[in-house]
């Protein structure tokens, strides 16, 4: 899922860093090279997307219909007995107090950790101009967590702030913060928005690095001919152009927190304290393979399936228009 | 647009060589082993650590004691992963032929329909099982009419254990036979500044003590006898003001500093081996962890109870193996061969010896007091003591609640809701037995006949 969605971003930012090259000049012929990518000979254009629509059918498509198919039905985890309960599944996650908590608290989450991810990223990106000893170390450093898997990573952050032993806990204790994500439900949902963001920032900074480096020279230098400062020209030219990235990095920020802080939520906090950190995705994980009760948690991804489909349509349709993807 | 061309093109790329990959895997889980003399049967396990070792060293010896099968004992994580990972392999008709399953998952597995009943399966492949020679409650869990759905395999009951050096420092020989005095113990220790943590409380806390305790003190936690007598099964532990007083106690205990939860990352068991605190109530299969890591003067004694009660007996732990259906007759006649040299007295013995489970025969529990093991060795006596101590009322024989995984994540969901001050504990446990029983009527209306 990441990865094709990887590929269309790669096709969304590529004009914003064409541009510089090609000019005004060679708009018109990039109209013919569209047409050159047409394929005359269907079979061998069929044999290209074979695999990639393979990977559709076995990844997605079979999936979704099983999850759909098991979402009416009650069924013993062994596939002997189904009984058809309508929307039994449904109407009773609605009318579950656990479930609509759940639904905000992943909201919450999600919106903190997309805020907090894009901000600090926009900084450090802004920033890496500025650093003109250890660059390097410099990336290094915001690029690192990346190459770490979400479960390492939660299991250390789980350990660093545990309230028994943890060393960064017993430093806020020192402080005189009553630290205990084990029992205060603040606490362990503020360690899961921090282990997120850590895990994601560089996913962040590296397009918006690409992307502000891909400002135009001519631009910046003629606003700082007029006088403009760094950080006026970061607001009047830099973010503008990279908004299209930023846009695409919002929508991703969503699915990350939506569907991938999962490792994370089951390394730090298996959902608790008292529920506190249950995303949706997480309750779907719990009820499914833990629980074995799979109508529930069918049901459950079905409705997660179509929140992220109105979420990306809408995000498209009523963002997108107010960004300009032209220079 | 040529870029967006070229990148179109690159994932496809990807895109072919990730289906090649798939295939090629594919194409790999579906060539045949090559045919070999040895009937080799699957067995999933869900035992870590130190205890993985031991079984594995105990399917290296049964293949070592004949030559016509060939026991391949593979590990699929956690008790839940493993039921996850059986039960998904089953739907695609790729089980194992023998499975561990937790007690906790009793009616799960034995309402199924997926499963061969080891009494069945023993008889039929001509092996002779005394089943009156299990210990009482080992065998009252997992009999039904009379008749073992399961093999008892790795069971246990949780005991008391204690930092003998804390105790002394604070003044005391031992723990107290009651809560009451237990209670001003654990105190003691945190105010003399003995140690910061006096109790670590368990991860299975629901199950040592709430369940346990409600058995004890002859509390029924579900009505028709704690489902053994039907599916119509209801919780009631809501209503008992003793065992909401046990939570209560626990929470206050929490409060005070006095209970600490180990929390995620940190096993409460190792805040007791590394002597950051001073008492736990965990399984007896904790004797692996602790003999090998505990480097204090460390002891257990049986469960406190409450005041003026005669306590009767604990609850099991552990798992039993289940044979599943769909498999051929060679491989059953392997499984049960393995079943009856799981279940005989001299492997009985070397495996509660290594690891602290209980021995689960008679024959095996004699023959560990004949060799003269437990005078060495009390702490190992202690769980089949008060395991066998009185006869088992219709509180104190265990659960049979379907669903039983789900229901008690409920229970700890809400019980969670205490600790951080939400509800208090009658609160957490109405809600509990409320959501529970939902959960039970669900079970009902999927599996009553």
């Amino acid at each position: 899922m990441a990865s094709e969605a990887t590929a269309t971003v790669g096709g969304a930012s590529a004009p914003p860093l064409a541009a510089p090259k090609r000019g005004r000049l060679r708009l018109s012929t990039s109209e013919s090279g569209l047409k050159a990518a047409h394929f005359n000979n269907t079979g061998f254009a069929v044999a290209l997307l074979l695999p990639q629509l393979l990977v559709l059918l076995f990844f997605f498509f079979i999936p979704s219909y099983k999850a759909l198919s098991l979402a009416f039905v009650q069924v013993d985890p062994f596939g002997g007995r189904t009984i058809f309960v309508g929307l039994d599944n449904f109407t009773r996650l609605i009318a579950s107090p656990e479930y609509r908590e759940s639904a905000w608290i992943t909201l919450w989450l999600t919106l903190a950790q997309n805020v907090i991810t894009i901000g600090l990223a926009l900084l450090f990106a802004f920033a890496t101009d500025f650093v003109s000893r250890g660059r390097g170390i410099y990336k290094l450093v915001i690029l690192v967590p990346y190459a770490i898997a979400p479960v390492i990573s939660g299991v250390l952050w789980a350990f660093l702030f545990n309230p028994a032993v943890g060393p960064l806990a017993q430093m806020l204790h020192s402080f005189g913060v009553p630290w205990d994500p084990n029992r205060r439900p603040f606490d362990a949902q503020l360690l899961i928005v921090v282990a997120s963001v850590w895990k994601h920032i560089c996913y962040d900074y590296i397009f918006l690095v690409a992307a502000l480096l891909a400002v135009p020279n001519s631009l910046l230098e003629a606003s700082r001919l007029d006088g403009a400062r760094p950080i006026r020209r970061f607001f009047t030219i830099s973010l503008p152009l990279a908004a299209p990235t930023a846009f695409f990095l919002i929508v991703m920020n969503f699915t990350y927190g939506l569907f991938e802080t999962f490792g994370i939520v089951d390394a730090i906090t298996k959902g608790g304290p008292a529920g506190a950190t249950n995303t949706l995705v997480y309750k779907v994980y719990q009820d499914g393979f833990v629980q074995l009760n799979l109508g529930s948690s069918a049901a459950q991804s079905v409705i997660l399936m179509i929140v992220a489909i109105l979420f990306t349509i809408l995000q498209f349709r009523g963002i997108e228009r107010k960004v300009n993807y032209q220079v | 647009m040529s870029r967006n061309l070229k990148s179109r093109l690159k994932r496809l790329g990807g895109a072919l060589a990730l289906g090649l990959g798939v295939s090629a895997l594919a194409a790999g889980a579906v060539t045949p082993a090559y045919a070999q003399e040895r009937v080799k049967v699957e067995w999933w396990y869900a035992l870590g650590g130190r205890l993985e070792q031991i079984v594995q060293s105990l399917v290296t010896d049964f293949n070592a004691s004949q030559d016509k099968y060939e026991v391949v004992a593979v590990n699929k994580g956690n008790y839940e992963q493993t039921m996850a990972a059986m039960v998904a392999a089953y739907r695609v008709n790729q089980q194992p032929t023998i499975m561990q399953a937790a007690e906790r998952s009793f009616l799960t597995m034995l309402n199924s329909n997926a499963i061969v009943p080891v009494d069945e399966l023993m008889a039929d492949q001509g092996y002779d099982i005394d089943w009156s020679d299990f210990v009482a409650p080992v065998a009252s869990f997992y009999m039904v009419d009379g008749k073992a759905a399961a093999m008892p395999f790795n069971s246990s009951t949780p005991i008391f254990w204690y930092n003998a050096d804390h105790f002394k420092a604070a003044g005391f020989d031992k723990p107290g036979e009651t809560w009451q005095e237990v209670e001003k113990q654990l105190y003691a220790i945190k105010e003399k500044g003995v140690s910061d943590c006096a109790m670590a409380l368990p991860n299975d806390f629901y199950w040592s003590l709430l369940e346990n305790y409600s058995a004890m003190h002859d509390i029924p936690f579900g009505t028709l006898a704690n489902g053994y007598d039907g599916l119509g099964t209801e919780f009631i532990y809501n209503k008992s003001k003793v065992l909401v007083g046990q939570l209560d106690r626990l929470s206050r205990m929490m409060n005070d500093g006095v209970l600490q939860l180990a929390g995620q990352g940190m096993s409460p068991e190792q805040l007791f081996t590394s002597s950051k605190c001073s008492t736990i109530v965990a399984s007896t299969a904790a004797h692996a962890g602790v003999e090998a890591g505990a480097k204090f003067d460390w002891s257990a004694t049986v469960l406190p109870h409450e005041e003026g009660v005669t306590p009767l007996n604990t609850t099991i732990g552990g798992a039993a193996l289940w044979v599943l259906k769909g498999k051929s007759d060679a491989e059953y006649a392997g499984a049960a061969a393995f079943l009856d040299y799981v279940a005989s007295p001299d492997v009985q013995v070397s495996w509660a010896t290594q690891t602290g489970y209980v021995p689960i025969t008679n024959t095996a529990y004699k023959q560990m007091q004949d060799e003269g093991y437990f005078k060495e060795h009390p702490t190992r006596e202690i769980a089949i003591q008060q395991l066998t101590r009185t006869e088992p009322t219709e509180n104190s024989r265990g659960f049979h609640f379907g669903n039983h995984n789900q229901t008690t994540q409920i229970l700890v969901e809400e019980i969670q809701g205490v600790w951080s001050g939400q509800q208090t504990p009658q609160q957490a446990l109405d809600k509990a037995a409320a959501r529970g029983n939902e959960v039970l009527r669900q079970y009902e209306q999927l599996n009553g006949k």
